[in-house]
């Protein structure tokens, strides 16, 4: 013991930061390291810089002990509030408050319970803010702008689907905050080209612009080509945009190097050459799922994309000439994305990776005419690869895999759903690629435990696995996955209709398990679902839709253990109306549930339920029938705090 | 009377002739037979008043008095054209005019002379009122000698005329302020219009009904000025009172009245739907109500706009200005700068919120929250007032809506230094 703590006491301040560096992002090794000594506790809290909350309670404590913290995150917060933020912040005034000013960042994602007057708290006391994020917050509108905007520093600002603010809301930000950098306004479908026209003139150093799925016309375009600054450029899914308003860009916006376009509908391939003519400098060009042809037109501006890094289209019609001529001209692509492309074939591959050897990330999703020549291909020209999607790619058999698991030794993300070529042969080739991090199975119906068995041995690292209708795994595949795969955080299981109490059991070992789906696990009963509930105690997100064997037990079981569950699909459970209450009312941070057709629950235990956790709920779904006999009380409640209620 | 009205194109001629050219005694013997033969005309049209009077003794005095006024305006504009062609003889009529003014001394009687011209009709009527405000009224006539040049480029937005080419006429306060301008000499009945004071005048007796009683008077004198008129706002220190630096004449009585109205008097008349804004003209009140609930885009700066594009156009073009947000849920209704109406929305907002958590926090914040928000939205000015002068001498000013921000705004826009000495032509106007 003595020697140990000499051995420690060795290590100067800066070694610990490098450590601690190395260490960034996994939670548990940080927490191993923060509880070594006190010398170690220290360099921890000074180390840290961003903190995620879940509950309110402890913050005022974290942040005097972190006292380096910058980024605050509060988005997992289920009682955030005008109330909470005022006691947090105005109550005493012996707490000591300077953690606002030091914080850059500051995160109000789904934050539906706050409103102006408590914003305006909490903003006011932050006076160095960079970047804000009240991105889904449903309740948000202008007034809500209209506090943001006093922020005056502000550079960075997402407000995706704050459906309330509205052109005015806009105003009020970019004349408060003229240093604006960053802003994204996905979904704002209030935003109309008068508020984005008033945005380029006022935001003069905005570098990035996000106005996906807004309803912003030509007119926009054409006041954004004039942002000399703009670098970053999205509009995906702009229905009102059409080939005359993307004119508009043709000479506009002259530092633009990332675009995309995808899903506009009324964009045929002469927007796009509006869009990428005569651009060298463009990095990434996204313009998926619009069904265009590639037009000569199309491909003669391709030949000019010399530092194309990124590029994706989806759903194009492509054929082995384009591919050649992407290959011919755009050397530098790292990125390839031809998701549900047709015309995709093994010789178009071929030509492609022999030109484009850097690729880290090729998307090939339903490219149903490959082969295991086109693998075999990507396999040897592209050593760097790190993600492959392969899925409904059905031609390819184990061999593939063989290539696959033979040269591409630093992939970390493979996506094989439903590859009737994946069988246990395969996932042994696969297991080889060791620092998979994250593997998709799903219906996979030729793979069974021993397969399993190979990736769990080899694969450590692996993060997400999804074994989704994978009829032949059972409970000996989630025995070696349990011992194998330590890091494990998001599995899915549903339909894995094999696997019972012993398997769940395993389960419970993974103790950084966070997202759980076990749809319709019907041989799982409350003993095993127990065991696995007081295992994985970070448990967030569950989905345990049809589980109909599992009673209240399990459920008073999970109501204990899983004090971090975020997330809950408890429909067609057998829960009762005693379950119900205890879990919705000690599931502390429980913000989304899913109770739909739940036939042991009372129309009472419904209200029940719901009033001991309204003060969280941020999400609910109920059936419709339901709706009647929840008191208008409850409802009322619900909604002033925010809460989206679902009537299916 | 009709060869009288056939002359008109001819002393228009005459008055052309003088003003453009120094000494042309072609022009002068023109001048002087048109002149000759408007005397002779002159001559007729008093034979004539002369028999009709003896053939009715018992004709009322006012009749007696409209013919007076008759003949009295074409004098009038006989010793115009008289003057202007003597004018125009010498080489410089400086001294002529600065020792008196030859219309005032002369005539003894100078209201009658300013007025021969009035496009409504409006101005004839003060011929009735001659006994009582003669003295109100002054006649100026500027000389063109007088003028620097350079000052003619200051005269009035949109039209160009050099100082000296018009009359100015200043009529006072109670005169602009009147609610009637044609009075019944019989029954003392005021009129808005002469036409309906002659309309009203046939029921005091037959002779009313006559044509020419009823015809309307003077229509040659009013389509003949011997010069332009212009109009001086009696206010001293407005950019509409002759002396004023960068003086700006007004083109009618009607523009001198409403420009009276709205600028130096109260805005009596307030707006029944919103009980905000308020007006000194009604005919504005009556446009207002018209727009009223409809002008619901409202600026940081108090300014409304009836189209969402103008207020973002507004905010583009003014720095720091922003919309002001609507503080109840109606969306685009917006409460005009009402603070009572505003401190009342938080609370409602707070009401509904459920808040369990102490109720001093709330109110502390409540109150925190109202006060921002009202200098937030409802900043003062903050635009620079030296740059709104310009404005401020419109006939309506852009910003009038805003009633706050104008009526302290014009004395500061007029209070330029007066300097009088550098300006030539001041000496001779009063």
């Amino acid at each position: 013991m003595k020697s140990s703590s000499c051995l420690v006491s060795l290590l100067t301040d800066d070694l610990l930061v490098n450590i601690l560096d190395k260490l960034s992002g996994d939670d548990s090794a940080t927490k191993s390291f923060r509880s070594v000594c006190k010398a170690f506790h220290q360099a921890e809290s000074a180390h840290r810089t961003s903190l995620k909350v879940l509950r309110l309670e402890f913050l005022p404590t974290l942040l005097n002990n972190y006292t380096s913290v910058d980024t605050l995150d509060l988005s997992d917060c289920p009682r955030l509030d005008d109330g909470s933020i005022a006691a947090l912040l105005g109550g005493d005034t012996s707490i000591d408050l300077s953690w606002t000013r030091r914080l850059r960042r500051l995160v109000l994602s789904r934050c539906v319970g706050l409103r102006w007057a408590g914003l305006e708290l909490l903003l006011g006391s932050c006076t160095r803010l960079e970047s804000l994020d009240f991105s889904s917050c449903g309740g948000f509108g202008d007034r809500e702008a209209a506090v943001v905007s006093c922020v005056v520093g502000l550079k960075e600002i997402e407000m995706d689907r704050c459906f309330g603010v509205s052109d005015f809301g806009l105003a009020k930000i970019v004349v408060g905050c003229e240093r604006l950098e960053k802003l994204s306004l996905r979904w704002c479908d209030e935003i109309s080209d008068l508020g984005i026209d008033l945005l380029s003139k006022k935001c003069v150093f905005l570098k990035h612009l996000d106005i996906s799925y807004t309803k912003i016309g030509g007119e926009s375009i054409r006041s954004i080509s004039t942002m000399q600054r703009l670098e970053v450029l999205a509009m995906v899914g702009c229905g009102l945009l059409d080939d005359v308003g993307l004119h508009h860009l043709q000479d506009g916006c002259p530092s633009l190097q990332v675009i995309d376009i995808s899903r506009c509908n009324n964009v045929t391939s002469l927007g796009l050459t509006s869009v990428i003519r005569g651009r060298n400098n463009l990095l990434q060009l996204r313009a998926g799922h619009y069904y265009f042809e590639l037009s000569t037109i199309v491909l003669n501006c391709f030949m000019g994309l010399n530092n194309l890094q990124t590029i994706r289209i989806d759903g194009a019609q492509v054929s082995e000439h384009v591919l050649q001529i992407i290959a011919g001209s755009c050397k530098s692509l790292v990125d390839i994305g031809f998701s549900k492309c047709k015309g995709v074939t093994d010789f178009g591959i071929l030509q492609l990776v022999l030109g484009c050897f850097r690729l880290k990330i090729l998307d090939l999703t339903c490219c149903d005419k490959l082969t295991d020549l086109a693998i075999s291909a990507i396999a040897e020209s592209c050593r760097n690869l790190l993600c492959l999607k392969i899925e409904s790619c059905n031609m390819l058999t184990e061999k593939s895999f063989g290539y696959l698991g033979s040269c591409c030794f630093l992939l970390e993300e493979l996506d094989v759903t439903d590859c009737s070529g994946v069988n246990d042969e395969g996932l042994r080739h696969i297991s080889n690629c060791s620092n998979l991090k994250s593997l998709k199975l799903g219906h996979c119906i030729n793979i069974s435990d021993k397969g399993l068995s190979n990736i769990a041995s080899k694969c450590s690292n692996m993060i997400e696995l999804d074994l989704y209708r994978c009829k032949g795994v059972g409970d000996e595949g989630l025995a070696a996955l349990a011992m194998g795969c330590k890091k494990l955080k998001k599995l899915n299981l549903s339909y894995c209709i094999q696997i019972t109490d012993e398997g769940m059991q395993c389960i419970g070992y993974l103790k950084e398990l966070s997202e759980l789906d076990m749809r319709n696990l019907s041989k799982v009963t409350s003993a095993g679902f127990s065991y696995f509930a007081s295992g994985c105690m970070k448990l967030a997100e569950l989905d345990m839709k049809n589980c109909d064997n599992i009673t209240d037990s399990g459920f008073l079981a999970l109501s204990c253990h899983s004090k971090n569950l975020i997330q809950i699909n408890l429909s067609y459970c057998r829960i009762s109306d005693v379950g119900l209450y205890k879990l919705m009312g000690n599931l502390t941070c429980l913000q989304d549930a899913k109770l739909l057709n739940l036939t042991n629950v009372t129309m009472n235990g419904f209200d029940l339920a719901l009033r001991a956790s309204c003060f969280r709920l941020k999400k609910v779904k109920m059936l419709a029938l339901v709706r009647s006999y929840i008191s208008m009380e409850t409802l009322n409640f619900l909604q002033a705090r925010g809460c989206k209620i679902k009537w299916d | 009377m009709n060869i009288l009205g056939q002359l008109d194109g001819q002393m228009n001629g005459i008055r052309d002739a003088i003003r453009n050219c120094d000494w042309d005694p072609r022009v002068m013997l023109t001048n002087l037979s048109i002149m000759e033969q408007k005397i002779h005309q002159l001559q007729d049209l008093v034979h004539i008043i002369f028999g009709r009077r003896t053939e009715a003794m018992n004709g009322s005095e006012a009749l007696a008095a409209q013919q007076q006024q008759l003949i009295n305006a074409d004098l009038t504009s006989i010793i115009v054209q008289l003057i202007s062609t003597a004018g125009s003889l010498l080489p410089s009529s400086k001294n002529t005019f600065s020792s008196g003014n030859p219309f005032g001394n002369g005539l003894g009687q100078p209201g009658g002379i300013g007025y021969p011209s009035g496009p409504s009709g409006t101005v004839n009527n003060h011929v009735n009122k001659v006994e009582d405000h003669s003295d109100q009224i002054d006649l100026i006539v500027n000389n063109v000698e007088d003028h620097d040049l350079k000052d003619e480029e200051e005269v009035d937005e949109g039209e160009h005329l050099p100082p000296g080419s018009y009359e100015i006429l200043q009529l006072e306060k109670e005169e602009i302020l009147a609610p009637h301008t044609h009075f019944c000499l019989i029954c003392g009945k005021g009129f808005k219009r002469d036409a309906n004071l002659r309309m009203h005048m046939r029921g005091h007796g037959d002779e009313y009904k006559t044509p020419a009683a009823l015809a309307k008077p003077h229509k040659e004198m009013s389509s003949e000025p011997s010069l332009v008129k212009r109009y001086s706002c009696p206010y001293i220190g407005c950019k509409r009172n002759k002396d004023h630096k960068k003086f700006q004449p007004l083109k009618t009585i009607l523009c001198v009245k409403n420009h009276y109205k709205r600028t130096h008097c109260d805005k009596s008349y307030t707006c029944s739907r919103c009980n905000t804004k308020k007006f000194s003209v009604i005919a504005d009140l009556k446009t207002h109500e018209k727009h009223c609930g409809r002008d619901k885009w409202l600026c940081s700066c108090g300014t409304t706009f009836s189209r969402k594009d103008k207020l973002f156009g507004h905010i583009t073009l003014f720095q720091g200005h922003t919309p002001a947000i609507p503080l109840d849920e109606n969306k685009g209704m917006v409460e005009l700068s009402d603070h009572g109406e505003a401190n009342e929305t938080p609370s409602k907002v707070a009401r509904t919120d459920f808040d369990f958590s102490p109720a001093a926090f709330l109110n502390i914040m409540d109150a925190k929250g109202t006060a921002d928000e009202d200098t937030r939205i409802f900043s003062p000015l903050d635009f620079d007032i030296s740059s709104l002068s310009g404005f401020s001498d419109f006939p309506r000013p852009p910003f009038e809506d805003s009633d706050n921000s104008l009526s302290f705004l014009i004395p500061s826009a007029c209070n330029y230094p007066r300097g009088t000495e550098r300006n030539p032509g001041s000496n001779n106007l009063k």
